[in-house]
């Protein structure tokens, strides 16, 4: 496809909207890529107008709509990314293979940085806010701070995948982006383990000793039974042990 | 509990179970945030926060990495909350978590049902998908978020039916030491979720060092308190 001028204001607050969204159609087949499509289609709609009969334009949304699979936060660099792509002319195997190459890198950066950081880092730090006495404003502040991040760093996504095009790969050496996570995952490491004192004395206060005695076993053999047989036991199924063990327990105890 | 409030916690539970993936990922499908306005919909707000923070921690041991399957705990939390607030608030939380883990446990395979119903959908819709229909996108698109949202809500609903039954059979009549001793269990089942969950995610490297840093400033916070 010939080069086509991107437009002077690219509807990016459509595309940004719809990536709020990008996952509603997820699954087992193409993953994101529906959501991807739909997402992206606002930004190539400049190009309904190259050879005058919309294939480029549609070729472009059936390509946006493939196989993705990303953090969702960051989808946002891929979709930019490969609408700048296509307007300047990149052959559709190139566009294929920018957004293949951005999978894992996108996915494995939000991971880490959102998953095992931002939100670990803010969810322990409003337990052991709410075990120090804060209420419920502790969880409202979580959301908050929580969602100054995420809308940022979609925004952020959306808006260097755009101004990149083809040379994405540079915004992704962001020195922001490549310093953060080595800040966010200790502070998260450190109010964990700040956390996880207050919240116990939080849940054993209201019990007499044997409670807490048995809230502390359970605690421990539970955490021995999880890192014993990671990923095998499941927390859920001890939890329904629990459960079950303390309903046959309080009959016994007499 | 009125006919209003259960409106309200069935519409909760549904945007909190859509937000867990489909829309628009603000975090009100942590258990955190569903079980404290879900304790607030009851008028039960220390309920809510306590149950709220019982699931987070079962939530520390889940990271939604990739297609993994994963049990959800927000609509569970909004059942739960509501459970414990029917039976009578107090102690009865332990048992109102067992039924929010089972409810967990079936959210967790709906979703998977939501994602093979989307896979079938998109197999229908090839044809039209690669020839760049935005009809067609859009349409499977909307269809995949209205799925969602009626698996949402009903998951949310088998939760509130199960708590209003556990009303209904005489739960709350139990012995005290009975509901003790089961909040007492499933809260150290909690608590162990959220200590390997979080441990794994600090790792073995130097997080741990911070790790182990806020865990001792922990502790002294707790001698200061």
């Amino acid at each position: 496809m010939d080069r086509v001028t991107p437009p002077a204001a690219p509807p990016l607050r459509a595309a940004f909207l719809r990536l709020f969204m990008v996952q509603a159609s997820w699954n087992y087949d193409r993953l994101l890529g529906v959501g991807m499509g739909v997402a992206e289609e606002p930004l190539l709609r400049g190009l309904r107008g190259a050879g005058g009969d919309g294939t480029a334009y549609r070729a472009a949304v059936a390509r946006g709509a493939h196989f993705f699979n990303a953090h969702p936060y960051l989808c946002g660099l891929a979709v930019g990314a490969a609408a700048r792509a296509e307007y300047e002319g990149a052959p559709p195997e190139q566009v294929e293979r920018l957004r293949a190459a951005l999978c894992g890198p996108l996915g494995a950066l939000g991971d880490r940085l959102v998953w095992a950081g931002w939100l670990p880092l803010l969810s322990t730090a409003a337990v052991a806010a709410i075990a120090l006495g804060a209420g419920w404003g502790a969880v409202a502040g979580f959301l908050l701070i929580y969602n100054l991040g995420h809308v940022a760093l979609r925004w952020w996504a959306l808006r260097a995948g755009w101004d990149a095009g083809a040379g994405v790969v540079g915004a992704l050496r962001n020195p922001v982006l490549q310093r953060t996570p080595s800040l966010v995952l200790p502070a998260m490491a450190l109010v964990a383990g700040f956390c996880l004192p207050l919240a116990t004395r939080w849940l054993v206060r209201p019990f007499p000793l044997v409670g807490a005695l048995g809230c502390a076993v359970a605690a421990v053999i539970g955490v021995l039974l999880l890192r014993w047989k990671p990923g095998r036991i499941k927390s859920l199924w001890i939890g329904l042990a629990a459960v079950a063990l303390g309903l046959a327990g309080g009959w016994l105890w007499r | 509990m009125s006919v209003g409030t259960l409106a309200l916690l069935l519409a909760w539970g549904a945007l909190v179970g859509i937000d867990l993936v489909s829309v628009p990922q603000m975090m009100i499908a942590r258990p955190l945030v569903a079980g404290t306005v879900a304790g607030l919909l009851v008028g039960d707000p220390e309920t809510g926060v306590r149950l709220g923070v019982v699931f987070e921690l079962f939530q520390f041991d889940i990271l939604p990495v990739g297609a993994v399957r994963y049990p959800e705990y927000g609509p569970a939390t909004v059942g739960a909350v509501a459970a414990a607030h029917a039976l009578g608030g107090g102690m009865t939380w332990g048992l109102a978590a067992g039924l929010g883990l089972l409810v967990g446990l079936f959210a967790g395979w709906s979703l998977h049902w939501l994602r093979d119903a989307n896979a079938r959908a998109v197999r229908r819709a090839a044809g039209p998908l690669e020839s760049g229909d935005i009809r067609v996108l859009a349409r499977l698109h909307a269809a995949g978020l209205a799925r969602d949202l009626a698996r949402a809500a009903g998951v949310t609903a088998v939760g509130l039916a199960a708590g209003w039954l556990l009303a209904r059979v005489g739960a709350a009549g139990l012995p005290p030491r009975v509901l003790t001793l089961t909040a007492a269990l499933a809260g150290g089942a909690a608590l162990a979720a959220g200590v390997s969950g979080l441990l794994r995610i600090v790792g073995r490297g130097s997080s741990f060092r911070w790790f182990a840093a806020g865990l001792a400033g922990g502790v002294a916070a707790l001698w200061i308190a």
